[in-house]
């Protein structure tokens, strides 16, 4: 396999050469003209075309063009991320028959021409990599996708309004829905808030808990939907097996329950930031509150009617101090991230707060107001109109002076430190992904971003690669409530696509076994994460062998590195492929020094 | 052109975060230097060392590995993998003197475009200061044509006998590969050799069934040295682009290769503790061989220390009064490649052992390593003549010293177990030593010695030449002969040979198609346990 090895899959065939000018991104910084005359060198090249955007109709156009008139079987591509347009460029060539698999584009715009200056310099680097591309394209099998059964049923975690739209739209697509949810009741968060954005004194239909707004689903319509089995105070204790088919164990009130489904919908959803972290915002004093709190005090006022009283007496309180970014935007003691919502939702409390109590000066302290939303610079002068204090400035404490309250802040604008007398603060608090749902990801081998909630992809893949699981609304980063049912309908949308083909056909980068070479020693079978090895007696030959569940399978190569005799190796990502390309790099290298 | 040293740098990036930082660092126009090609992979864990050898031997100055952040890789657990081998590869380097600031992880996450910059920038001045490595370019050898390659076998078949054959087949008949493997078979080799294999050279997989363990020589009628014409043929393939299927990725024939074409700063003597004596001039010069690369290769092998051999035969050493030699530019005797067909590598190692040895001054070699010894006796004296100093494997340098009374051995202990020898071919058959380890064995008294059914020159191969061709036909031949020693009731099975002891306990180590009580035997090394038994080394713990 390595030293002078000629890999039984190296053909004759010949390999045809694009690259692509991007429009200049790449022509302009990187001499393809010469980088063709280097390659035409090559005996193995058939055909070294340059196109200035093959991603374009022109593109697509002239690559079936050259495949019907030249018939070669393999090519090799000098352009942008294969990742981005290279579906583009390999499916229209797949179009006129050619084997995916026989196909390698290698990124020569984002990792070449646009970050090195010098275009003598780019252009070596280009040579290299395309021949690089070219001798890994030679030693690459022509291999068929792999069908996979994808199950009609989905399973959702999470009942809050994401998990609850996803459940709503699935089942209204046909499909059987389990809606997992472990407290006692639907709703999640979203059903505890006064209101939602822009709605903020709307009081018409309001019924406490705005269950009339259109924006949300119904919790009723959940209950009443023949499709959608809702299993409340459950928890999700394992989750095994591969796309399509997923065996999920559910710790319910009256015991364990077994189901097997084809797609997962994770809408875990997120919680607040606990001020307690932040000791000297003195949360532990009872007029010290979040903006979570100040909901429940709002909706509880509204049904008694008069205006707002504070915690600690009773009082109405004179002034109110609103302090932003509690949690979010800090190295130290909280999260860096920004979590979109809270200057949206503060302003629209205090606007709703001196609505109910006219008198009271209330104080907004913020660094930046982000608003993101439509209707929210609206919202915003509205809020000064109606007298709201916007102060820009962090509030560094709340101080508790022979009972009574103030806050020490600073107005960045005017250059002045200010001391405000406080009966009341509230801290907008940030958003963070919800108590457990770090286990769910693992189950589902989900990635966590460095703010540590869920990833759902790579935005750079197509969605294939998500394998049925679809990570919707807070769970993967602070939104609003109308986002994360748009996330939910979007995520929907895309399971039901999956299971109404039934079937996927998806790539066959997966691990493979030359059994003669198999020793059933088991040591792959161990460093699988993902259960899809299992080490079986040989029917053939007598003795262990291993066998690869393709389905289960996500081809990371872990068990071709642990496997000692390279016994098993993933498709197009062989060892010997990988050290072909490694050689022809080096070599171009050294014949251009 | 600028004279500087401009670093050739190989960056296997993962798909999910190394991959997109690259990107990303394109997007947002983020310059780094051009010396740095990315591979793509899927996981940085799937990076194998056998890989990043094959680059540090064919030129490339440096490689950095990105993968997603370390409690964060979109495969769970490969990031860390990697980081366990890359280390573990990073000492290989050391003891190697590649220098393991060649190579360089990076754990990144997608958005990280300015570390990915950074990363590279630094790497990359770093290479600058360590200078380009000194390893020689292969030459691409001259390309042979047919006429040449069959005088050149038609030679082989002379020099060995082959022509002598008289297909009996009795050599079929004892070869252990052929007892699976029903479409080997010695016989038909020569057969097809005489009757112009050299169409089909480059691919005939045959001649790297076979795993030289000249049982088939010890049989034949009429001496046909069939291991030679299997030597032979390796080499002539070779040229036609025939290779082996290596184990490890191929990682132990690129170090061998490395050491070959280049004389590095080796830092091999980590196994020499400060109360060992050792010299670097002397009348006994001990060989090595490569037991401190292996340590580094199989760090992920549970009861594998290969350096106690080298201590356990340096201890015994200085207890009967000698202070051997030890050299630090110590080179792979060469076996490795000789055996799997690279003639001009492995006579780069052999000049450079030979003038090594010299330059100590040594009267003497001694080897613990079988192979080692039949390379130097046999190999090095067929291409260099008769060698200036003597060869002398461990076990009969042992027993001379035992008989002579400079080595008391007396036993510290009172052993109960009983113990078996295994013949490692390389010392056995190839040798002639088959006497020595069994009058020895006389000095573990309490212990119980009893042979195997197959002993001496019928002992069964270990099943794995030269790290190549393993295969489930050869678990089953190590898987017998570990049973053979059960069953005469063996607790444990001592041999010499280091990649015996790999070998067989690679085999029963993990899961075994037979009831795992047949093959409870453990494996150990004879030097070491005489080492034990003599009280100069601890018991394993």
């Amino acid at each position: 396999m390595t030293g002078n090895g000629s890999d039984k899959d190296s053909t004759t065939n010949k390999i045809a050469v694009f690259l692509c000018g991007c429009r200049n991104e790449i022509s302009g910084h990187v001499d393809l003209e010469r980088l063709a005359t280097e390659l035409k060198k090559d005996p193995r090249i058939l055909s070294v075309s340059i196109h200035e955007a093959l991603c374009s109709k022109e593109g697509q156009l002239f690559l079936k063009k050259e495949i019907k008139s030249k018939g070669f079987a393999r090519v090799a591509v000098g352009a942008c991320s294969p990742n981005i347009q290279g579906l583009i460029v390999s499916r229209s060539l797949e179009e006129e028959g050619m084997n995916k698999y026989l196909f390698e584009q290698v990124n020569i715009r984002e990792q070449c021409a646009w970050v090195h200056r010098d275009k003598a310099e780019a252009t070596k680097k280009a040579t290299r990599l395309v021949r690089g591309a070219v001798a890994r394209v030679d030693r690459q099998s022509p291999l068929e996708d792999i069908e996979i059964p994808i199950k009609p049923s989905a399973l959702v975690i999470g009942g809050g309004v994401t998990g609850m739209q996803s459940a709503l739209d699935i089942a209204g697509a046909g499909f059987k829905v389990y809606l997992v949810e472990r407290t006692g009741e639907l709703g999640g968060r979203t059903y505890k808030l006064s209101m939602t954005f822009p709605t903020h004194n709307c009081g018409i239909c309001c019924m406490q808990y705005c269950k009339e707004c259109v924006f949300t689903p119904k919790i009723e319509d959940v209950l009443q939907n023949k499709n959608i089995e809702v299993l409340l105070e459950t928890e999700i204790e394992d989750i095994t097996g591969g796309f399509g088919s997923r065996g999920v164990t559910l710790r319910t009130p009256t015991g364990k329950k077994e189901l097997e489904v084809g797609t997962i919908i994770v809408a875990t959803g997120s919680k607040t930031f606990d001020p307690k972290r932040i000791p000297e915002l003195r949360y532990g004093n009872p007029d010290v509150i979040t903006t979570v709190e100040l909901e429940h005090l709002l909706v509880a006022q509204r049904e008694k009617g008069g205006g707002l009283k504070r915690p600690s007496d009773g009082k109405a309180p004179q002034t109110v101090n609103f302090v932003q970014c509690v949690g979010s935007r800090d190295k130290t003691k909280g999260n860096l991230h920004c979590s979109l919502v809270c200057c949206t939702y503060a302003i629209g409390q205090a606007r709703e707060l001196k609505r109910m109590n006219p008198g009271a000066d209330v104080y907004i302290h913020y660094i930046d107001l982000r608003g993101p939303y439509r209707g929210f610079e609206e919202f915003y002068q509205s809020a000064k109109e109606e007298g709201i204090n916007f102060v820009r400035g962090r509030v560094s404490e709340v101080v508790e002076d022979k009972g009574k309250m103030f806050v020490r802040a600073v107005d960045t604008d005017l250059d002045t430190l200010l001391s405000i007398d406080s009966d009341l603060v509230v801290l907008a608090v940030g958003q963070e992904p919800a108590d457990g749902s770090d286990k769910i990801a693992k189950m589902l081998h989900i990635q966590t971003d460095i703010d540590k909630f869920m990833k759902d992809i790579n935005p750079m893949f197509p969605s294939e690669f998500r394998r049925g699981i679809y990570v919707a609304g807070t769970a993967q980063g602070p939104r609003g409530v109308r986002y994360s049912i748009e996330d939910a309908k979007a995520a929907a949308a895309s399971a039901i696509e999956l299971m109404k083909k039934g079937k996927k056909e998806f790539p066959r980068i997966v691990a493979f076994v030359e059994e003669d070479r198999c020793r059933g020693c088991g040591r792959c079978e161990k460093t699988c994460e993902y259960e899809a090895i299992s080490i079986v007696p040989n029917e053939k030959k007598g003795g262990l062998v291993s066998k690869i569940d393709e389905v289960r399978c996500e081809g990371c190569g872990a068990c071709a590195v642990a496997c000692c005799n390279k016994a098993i190796t993933v498709n197009n990502f062989r060892l010997e492929q990988v050290e072909a390309m490694v050689r022809a790099i080096v070599e171009e290298a050294e014949s251009s020094e | 052109m600028s004279e500087r040293f401009e670093p050739k740098v190989i960056a296997f990036t993962c798909t999910w975060c190394g991959y997109p930082s690259a990107s990303l660092a394109g997007v947002n126009k983020v310059e780094y230097p051009p010396n740095v090609n990315i591979v793509r992979v899927m996981c940085s864990g799937s990076v194998d060392p056998g890989v990043i050898m094959d680059s540090f031997e064919h030129g490339v100055d440096g490689v950095i590995v990105f993968g997603c952040l370390i409690d964060n890789c979109h495969y769970v657990s490969g990031n860390k993998k990697a980081q366990e081998r890359i280390d573990a590869l990073k000492k290989l380097f050391d003891v190697m003197g590649l220098d393991s600031r060649r190579l360089r992880t990076e754990w990144i996450n997608a958005s990280e475009r300015v570390r990915f910059a950074q990363a590279t920038k630094e790497f990359v001045e770093q290479l600058r200061d360590l200078g380009p490595l000194p390893i020689s370019r292969t030459k691409k050898a001259k390309p042979r044509t047919k006429e040449q390659t069959v005088t050149a076998v038609k030679q082989l078949i002379e020099d060995t006998g082959a022509f002598d054959c008289v297909e009996c087949g009795k050599c079929t008949t004892v070869c252990p590969v052929a007892k699976y493997d029903t479409n080997f078979a010695p016989r038909t080799i020569v057969l097809r050799a005489m009757e112009g294999i050299v169409d089909n050279i480059a691919k005939d997989r045959d001649i790297w069934t076979c795993i030289t363990c000249e049982q088939c020589n010890a049989m034949c009628p009429y001496k046909v040295d069939y291991s030679g014409f299997i030597r032979g043929m390796r080499e002539e393939a070779s040229i036609f682009g025939g290779a082996a299927l290596c184990s490890q990725g191929g990682l132990i024939h690129s170090t061998q290769r490395i050491m070959a074409k280049a004389d590095l700063k080796q830092n091999r003597l980590g196994w020499v503790k400060e109360d060992m004596k050792v010299a670097d001039k002397g009348d006994v010069f001990y060989f090595t061989g490569c037991l401190p690369h292996y340590d580094c290769i199989f760090f992920d092998r549970q009861g594998l220390r290969m350096q106690d051999i080298s201590e356990g035969a340096v201890r015994i050493m200085n207890k009967a009064g000698i202070v051997p030699v030890v050299s630090n530019e110590e080179k792979c005797c060469g076996h490795d490649l000789n055996w799997t067909g690279d003639e001009d590598d492995f006579e780069k190692l052999m000049e450079h052992n030979i003038e090594l040895v010299k330059k100590s001054g040594a009267k003497k070699v001694v080897f613990t390593c079988p192979e080692c010894y039949r390379t130097f006796k046999s190999d090095y004296q067929d291409l260099s003549g008769d060698l200036p100093f003597g060869l002398i494997h461990f076990s009969d340098f042992v027993k001379e010293l035992a008989d002579s009374g400079q080595l008391k051995l007396q036993a510290t202990k009172s052993p109960t177990f009983t113990f078996s020898y295994h013949d490692s071919c390389r010392l056995g058959r190839h040798s002639g030593v088959y006497d020595s380890p069994r009058e020895l064995a006389k000095a573990f008294s309490s212990a119980k010695f009893v042979e195997m059914q197959n002993t001496r020159d019928k002992a069964v191969c270990c099943a794995v030449s030269a790290w190549s061709n393993c295969n489930a036909n050869a678990k089953k031949i190590q898987i017998d002969r570990v049973v053979e020693a059960k069953k005469v009731g063996a607790d444990r099975l001592l041999m010499f040979c280091p990649k015996c002891q790999i070998h067989l306990k690679c085999a029963i180590q993990d899961k075994v198609p037979v009831d795992p009580s047949l093959v409870d035997v453990k494996i150990e090394d004879y030097t070491v346990a005489l080492a034990r038994l003599l009280g100069l080394m601890p018991e394993e713990s």
